[in-house]
């Protein structure tokens, strides 16, 4: 593995840019490095769809950059601690041949250990590969790994990655591919992740997208400068949990509030539902234990 | 006619005008569950799918026109909404994985009733699903 240059621009703001529209050509067209540069600013607010297109899906590599030959080089982790980009010429002299061990050492910037019923597993935060274990095999090097949701590794990254690798074991092509985490500021959580790949001996006719996936996560809040979380209250209304019912003055509480602790057997009834729905029962919350 | 066509787990068909995925053995398993006298239509961009099958598939940009009642048409690209008339049968393979989709299959398969489902490994994926659907 060699050290790939140092990506210089990458958290100020590197020259991209985007278009919003789909690409009808099988072929390489140049990139584009007129226009003003990718920002943020111009990425769309998340919308329920787990990416965007940029560029037409015409990733940014250079025809200098197209090889045949396998390679895989990660970016330095910058003064912050944070992965810069992860770029590789996958083939299936990359993929792994054994199954993947344990990252759970690994601590990438903006990591917290939570769980919220709402999310698909549990953990909201997952240590995300920047090149999937599938196509580069590597396990704990941090300088591929990241803090993402798990809505970005499953539904942004995941289905891409599967693409992929798929598309290399069938064909036993290469597929030149970068994966760059696009941070704000000194923020210690990237907002996302810049995906791009293309399949070198056929011109890009099987593999060529060029996406932005949004480091998101359905019904929660995140605070990107430092990772922590919360639950929105329209989520937290409609996640099914524990809650303990008063059923003689018609109030529920969670079950660590100390009101629930004074309510007497005879009218303690532990139920799992949705706050909404004990609402709807003529229910009221608590208004020490619940703020939805 | 009777249409094959690939999907993923979201019922996907396409990413950015191309193939979410491809498999030789799934083209083996279509070609050689054809009947002997059924011709199988493929648009040109199929064709490096079937390169070693050129006698058994017929490639024509119109082919799902061309096409007649008993052949089967191997679609990825073409829309087939508003040809339910034509359609008289359905084989789907599911790759069981997911890939990025911008053209899927939404309800084209609605008033067809699946008839025989088995799974096969591919060459490139562990697990194919072929189901058949039929009036």
């Amino acid at each position: 593995m060699k050290q790939w240059k140092s990506i210089a621009g990458i958290l100020l703001i590197p020259i991209l840019c985007f278009l919003l529209t789909g690409c009808d050509g099988l072929t390489a067209q140049p990139a584009d490095t007129s226009a003003e540069g990718f920002s943020l600013r111009n990425i769309p607010a998340y919308s329920g769809k787990a990416y965007v297109e940029l560029n037409n899906n015409i990733p940014y590599f250079e025809d200098s950059e197209y090889t045949t030959q396998s390679f895989e080089s990660y970016g330095d982790l910058d003064a912050l601690g944070r992965c810069t980009a992860a770029y590789a010429c996958v083939g299936i002299d990359t993929m792994p041949t054994e199954k993947r061990g344990s990252i759970g050492a690994v601590k990438p910037t903006g990591w917290h250990t939570v769980k919220y019923d709402n999310v698909d597993g549990s953990y909201l935060y997952n240590r995300c590969h920047l090149i999937g274990y599938q196509l580069t095999a590597e396990n704990d090097n941090r300088q591929n790994l990241i803090t993402g949701t798990r809505y970005l590794n499953v539904e942004g990254m995941l289905p891409f990655e599967n693409m992929v690798a798929d598309y290399v074991k069938e064909t036993r092509y290469h597929v030149l591919y970068r994966v760059t985490p696009i941070f704000q500021g000194d923020h210690l959580l990237a907002d996302g992740v810049e995906m791009e790949a293309f399949s070198v001996e056929d011109s890009g006719e099987g593999i060529c997208f060029h996406i932005y996936a949004y480091n998101v996560q359905p019904g929660i809040e995140i605070d990107y400068a430092t990772g922590d979380s919360k639950i929105t209250d329209e989520a937290a209304a409609n996640t099914k949990r524990d809650y303990v019912l008063n059923t003689k003055n018609k109030k529920f509480h969670l079950p660590d509030c100390r009101m629930a602790e004074q309510i007497s057997e005879k009218n303690k009834e532990v139920k799992k539902s949705t706050a909404k729905e004990l609402r709807e029962q003529g229910y009221q919350a608590c208004g020490i234990c619940i703020s939805y | 006619m009777t249409i094959a066509i690939c999907l993923d787990d979201d019922n996907g068909i396409l990413f950015n005008g191309r193939r979410q995925s491809r498999d030789r053995v799934l083209i083996n398993d279509l070609i050689n569950s054809a009947a002997a006298d059924q011709m199988i239509w493929i648009h040109p961009y199929s064709l490096p799918l079937f390169q070693e099958f050129a006698d058994r598939v017929r490639v024509d940009e119109d082919y799902l026109h061309r096409a007649a009642d008993t052949d089967i048409c191997f679609v990825e690209r073409e829309k087939l909404s508003g040809m339910q008339d034509r359609i008289d049968g359905w084989i789907v393979y599911r790759w069981n994985r997911r890939y990025p989709s911008d053209n899927k299959l939404t309800t084209e398969l609605d008033g067809y009733r699946k008839t025989a489902e088995r799974d096969f490994a591919g060459s490139s994926h562990e697990r194919i699903t072929r189901e058949e659907y039929s009036r």
